[in-house]
């Protein structure tokens, strides 16, 4: 049977048929695009039916997100989030709190429900709009149950007296410790390390961590994308990550498939990287019908751009600080040769432009060696870089895949307090790395920005900030390139171009629904256009509005 | 609480070969903490006991893979019979950040940064476009300095960064290297275990301090002979503290460290007061 759905338009993002009234549909793939008309010589030989569910949207091809880690969003997700800016979720809106009295007022509220566990977590505090937190703030909140109030930067928690007694954190055992202030019930940086280790048995617990990951499975439908990368499988246990998605989401309910990439580091295990390869080279062996490892891996060479220990070239950081390797130089070049040789698809995590500079020198070295073609070595993050860089990335066969949502929430920040106007306003330059041809995607890195691809595409267009100003509006890109950056090219940089990505005769029948076309509204309200539903592999999967 | 001293220094530089001295040398049972047990070289006959990540050694020494987070390595050892932990960095640790796992983790005590040089690569690696900072502040981070392979250039080089060198040679009993009197004796230019009237001790604080209340301390304790370490100023400014006996300098320092002095005294001092 071939399902056919009209649409007021559909954005085939297939440069040969560009847009297309009505696209045919069997057994998840899709048949054939073009008119009523059109479609006739498959429709007068076949039983059909015409759904027109969706006659009045605009259907773009399933939208995908080529970098996020479901299992840090599986650990933040069930926490009670009371934050300063609003969280748009599938289950209802976080609304803003911007002062401290607001801020206790949630908490109370949330601690009231008595839907919460045995240990009650709370994300999103932030000192400037919230005011200090306490011990003492907390125990006059609630001295019963167990807090635990999780900082918007992840660095810090504080604590009730209940939590450190579940906890059995004792002040003996930790006064000499100088990044725990114990009267005030604060554990930060290394003394963070000290609480999570207590909490880990609430946080990663098997079915604390199973809710995580089916509330991540209503986020991104929400966000309208039929394919997501899992850029590191193994972030905390590979095995428990690997089992409980696919106990999850391998079944017929699960509107989207997962691409898994492994993490070098974390199969090689104190083993040769050799070793490592090997390993990797099997795990195809465990793919099934919605999750897929490929001929993919995961290298890093610098710190976090969030945490500002992104690696950078002269003149730096205005504070005079410095970023962070998270291998050595040799390390990552000697990993690299191992994957280059066998014939992966090298993903680099690159945030500063030196770190950045590494890659680029690596990848260098091994055309040297040994060239390939379409080799699919990916920058990916892409904080700081340098026109020249982009050149070379270009000359090499590199491809891109940028966190444009930098722009929006760092740059002004960024501006004034880490790296100057100049480089902060030219972060995730994406228009230089369109201009050089080079296939570039934009990702959300979720939960570092939200799992919405149209928030990305919304972001690399206009390059507006949270402060509401156009940062350097020479490396915005046009709306159709945005598209093809959050369709095409993201299948092109995971190598599944050509199954999906786009909307033509014999691809899977993947589709986004939306309300408006997102190549004709203005594009400052991109990010605001209604999702209507996903089609995955041919099935309609409604998108319930709130 | 257990002491903790860090070993650093970039590829190549002799930390493993140093830890292998400390496990043979051991006098009472130490655990080492290390990035690969591969390249350690224990004889058979030494190992007791081998699980996936910790080898028993005959002499009481325990040995540990270190996970990606230090503290779990250091909770691991709590309750087993030792006296000391060594936790070699990885190559491109600055050691601060390992040492603030000494100073916070509880249950442990931070006794010093031992750095290790390679005096035939030490020169290219500071000019290195990857890596020269951070090997610069290997360098300049620690307490001591243990030079390997040494030209007098390299010696020249590195005594710009740090005065408190030593080579290789000079060593006759590795353990010592894990004495803070040997620290203490080196840093004011005598040779090892004479003077053993100095001492030092470690301050820390997790608090902002202001300039004038160290200068006000050490003038209230005229015993000390030196001063060493990072202070977090208020207003977020970081700077490198050096005391000699001839005066006090304060200069600025892109680390951003906890603040971190040690004193190098003879007698008694008297309580911090910061």
């Amino acid at each position: 049977m071939i399902t056919v759905f009209p649409a007021k338009s559909i954005i085939t993002m297939n440069a040969s048929m560009p847009s297309a009234e009505a696209v045919a549909v069997r057994d998840g793939k899709i048949i054939e695009t073009g008119t009523l008309e059109s479609l006739q010589p498959w429709l007068s030989k076949h039983d059909h039916e015409i759904d027109e569910q969706f006659k009045n949207s605009f259907i773009v091809p399933g939208l995908i997100d080529p970098h996020l880690h479901p299992s840090m969003a599986a650990v933040l997700l069930p926490t009670y989030f009371i934050t300063a800016m609003e969280w748009k979720m599938p289950w209802g809106t976080t609304p803003a709190t911007r002062s401290p009295t607001e801020y206790d007022e949630r908490l109370k509220e949330a601690l009231s429900k008595p839907t919460h566990g045995e240990l009650f977590i709370t994300w999103g505090h932030h000192n400037l709009w919230h005011g200090p937190i306490s011990r003492s703030r907390l125990n006059s909140i609630d001295s019963k149950t167990p807090i635990v109030v999780w900082n918007r930067s992840f660095h810090e928690v504080c604590m009730n007296d209940a939590a450190l007694e579940l906890l059995e954190i004792k002040q003996e055992d930790v006064e000499n410790a100088t990044q725990i202030d114990f009267e005030k019930g604060r554990f930060y940086e290394i003394g963070l390390g000290y609480a999570i280790q207590k909490l880990n048995p609430y946080i990663l617990a098997p079915e604390v961590f199973k809710e995580g990951l089916l509330k991540l499975k209503e986020v991104v439908h929400f966000g309208g994308q039929t394919t997501i990368a899992d850029m590191a499988v193994g972030l905390f246990d590979f095995e428990a990550e690997l089992n409980t998605q696919a106990a999850l989401y391998e079944n017929e309910d699960t509107p989207f498939r997962v691409e898994l990439i492994a993490h070098a580091t974390v199969m090689q295990k104190g083993n040769s990287v050799e070793q490592a390869e090997e390993l990797i080279a099997k795990l195809p062996e465990r793919n099934s019908h919605r999750l897929n490892f490929g001929k993919r891996v995961k290298l890093f060479t610098d710190g976090a751009f969030f945490s500002q220990v992104a690696q950078l070239m002269e003149p730096g950081y205005i504070d005079g600080h410095h970023g962070e390797w998270l291998s050595t130089p040799e390390q990552f070049e000697d990993n690299a040769r191992v994957f280059w040789n066998k014939g992966y698809a090298i993903h680099v995590h690159c945030t500063g432009d030196l770190g950045l500079e590494l890659a680029v020198d690596t990848l260098e070295k091994m055309q040297d060696e040994r060239p390939r073609f379409n080799h699919g070595f990916t920058i990916e993050h892409f904080g700081l870089s340098t026109p020249e860089q982009i050149f070379r990335l270009s000359k090499l066969g590199a491809n891109i895949s940028a966190n444009a949502y930098y722009v929006h929430e760092l740059s002004d920040i960024y501006s004034n307090d880490s790296v100057g106007f100049e480089r902060a306003s030219s972060m995730a330059r994406v228009g230089t790395s369109f201009r050089e041809g080079i296939t570039t995607t934009l990702h959300s890195d979720f939960t570092m920005a939200p799992a919405q691809p149209l928030m990305s595409m919304w972001v690399a267009v206009n390059r507006v900030n949270e402060k509401g100003n156009v940062m350097c509006e020479e490396e915005r890109i046009t709306p159709q390139q945005g598209l093809e950056a959050i369709t095409i090219n993201a299948a092109r940089v995971l190598g599944l171009d050509h199954e999906i990505g786009s909307i033509r005769a014999g691809k899977k029948a993947d589709f986004t629904v939306l309300q408006e076309n997102p190549l004709e509204i203005d594009p400052l309200k991109i990010k605001d256009i209604e999702i209507k539903a996903t089609v995955f592999e041919g099935k309609v999967f409604n998108i319930k509005t709130q | 609480m257990i002491p903790v001293t860090v070993v650093a220094g970039y590829l190549g530089s002799g930390k493993t070969t140093l830890i292998n001295k400390f496990l043979k040398e051991a006098e009472s049972p130490i655990a080492v903490l290390v990035n690969d047990f591969g390249e350690l070289n224990i004889d058979a006959e030494l190992i007791d006991n081998q699980e996936s990540l910790t080898l028993s050694l005959t002499n009481g020494c325990v040995c540990c893979k270190l996970s990606d987070d230090i503290g779990v390595s250091l909770e691991s050892l709590k309750g087993k019979d030792i006296t000391a932990v060594i936790i070699e960095a990885s190559g491109i640790s600055l050691p601060i950040n390992i040492a603030n796992y000494g100073l916070s983790w509880p249950g442990f005590s931070l006794k010093g940064i031992l750095a290790l040089a390679d005096g035939q690569s030490i020169g290219s690696l500071l000019e290195d476009k990857f890596v020269g900072y951070t090997v610069k502040g290997q360098i300049e981070q620690a307490d001591a300095i243990l030079l390997n392979r040494s030209s007098g250039l390299s010696l020249e080089v590195l005594k710009g960064l740090n005065e408190n060198i030593f080579l290789e040679e000079e060593v006759s009993n590795y353990t010592d290297l894990l004495s803070a009197k040997y620290y203490a004796n080196h840093f004011i230019g005598d040779s090892p275990k004479e003077h053993a009237s100095f001492q030092s001790s470690i301050f820390t604080s997790n608090k902002p301090i202001k300039r004038d209340d160290i200068k006000k301390y050490l003038l209230l304790n005229p015993n000390i002979q030196r001063a060493k370490g990072w202070v977090c100023e208020e207003n977020g400014i970081y700077s490198l503290l050096q005391m000699t006996p001839s005066g006090c300098n304060f200069s600025p320092s892109s680390f951003k460290s906890q603040t971190r002095i040690v004193f190098i005294y003879t007698g008694k001092l008297s309580p911090f007061e910061f």
